[in-house]
């Protein structure tokens, strides 16, 4: 893929991630920080369908833009061929691996599998 | 045969923010923050995966959290995510010719069209936002 294309994903990702994470602040404001971490709050949230999709939109969006922005910085660090293709699969495997760990957290709290 | 890596300082050369002004201090920053907020979001996910040990296991998890630490941390990471969006958004609007001045004839001492008030002062602001945020967070945090 053209890094032009990779920057306006990078771009794309970071606006949309900024507007769903205001809002995944704002439900800890809904009760007082404190009381809106206490189990059966957070049970509710991952419970509540809507909310369930946006955390799972805001795990994809923050893990591209995330593990992207780590492999801009280490491409800026050394160039190689061998080596720009170990971090490109590096971040990409890395990113796969947050996106999967933390969707499994949402569909079995959602499902209620605790 | 020349020495190809000669010019090149690794992270020493691009963590020295002392040469090229403000704009290298928020080029360095932008960096730090990000590294720094996906350990935290990395964390984060690891930290909220404990929701599936059940009551114990979260409570017992949202302990260590709830410490004076865990409060530095989390306000840490405040600052880190405002002045990363912030300075992010100047970057973005940079990358797209909005506010960076227009082409002109190259007189002494040469200043660079980009690299014009506007942007120092968003760049300073990214950092006082950051800073309010903070205290802000750290206020809601000790508060409770």
């Amino acid at each position: 893929m053209r890094e032009s294309i990779i920057m306006k994903i990078h771009y794309g990702t970071a606006v949309a991630a900024v507007a769903l994470v205001a809002v995944h602040i704002l439900f800890r404001f809904t009760l007082g920080f404190a009381e809106s971490l206490e189990y059966e709050n957070v049970i509710a949230n991952y419970q509540f369908l809507p909310y369930a999709g946006m955390l799972e939109i805001i795990l994809i969006l923050i893990s591209i833009h995330g593990f992207n922005g780590l492999r801009v910085v280490l491409l800026e660090l050394k160039q190689g061929s061998q080596y720009e293709k170990s971090v490109n699969y590096g971040c990409l495997g890395a990113m796969a691996l947050v996106i999967l760990y933390g969707s499994r957290t949402i569909f079995m709290t959602n499902m209620g599998m605790m | 045969m020349p020495n190809i890596d000669e010019n090149k300082e690794g992270i020493k050369g691009m963590a020295n923010p002392t040469r090229y002004g403000i704009e290298r201090f928020a080029y360095l920053l932008m960096r730090l923050s990000g590294l720094g907020l996906l350990v935290y979001f990395v964390v984060h996910i690891y930290e909220t995966s404990m929701i599936l040990q059940g009551k114990v296991g979260w409570d017992e998890f949202l302990e260590i959290t709830q410490t004076t630490e865990g409060h530095i941390i989390l306000a840490l990471v405040i600052g880190m995510s405002v002045f990363h969006t912030v300075n992010g958004i100047r970057v973005m609007l940079g990358h797209g010719g909005i506010g960076v001045g227009k082409p002109a004839r190259p007189d002494y001492p040469y200043p660079a069209q980009s690299q014009n008030a506007k942007h120092k002062i968003s760049i300073y602001s990214a950092i006082v936002l950051a800073a309010i945020a903070m205290m802000y967070g750290i206020g809601v945090m000790f508060g409770d």
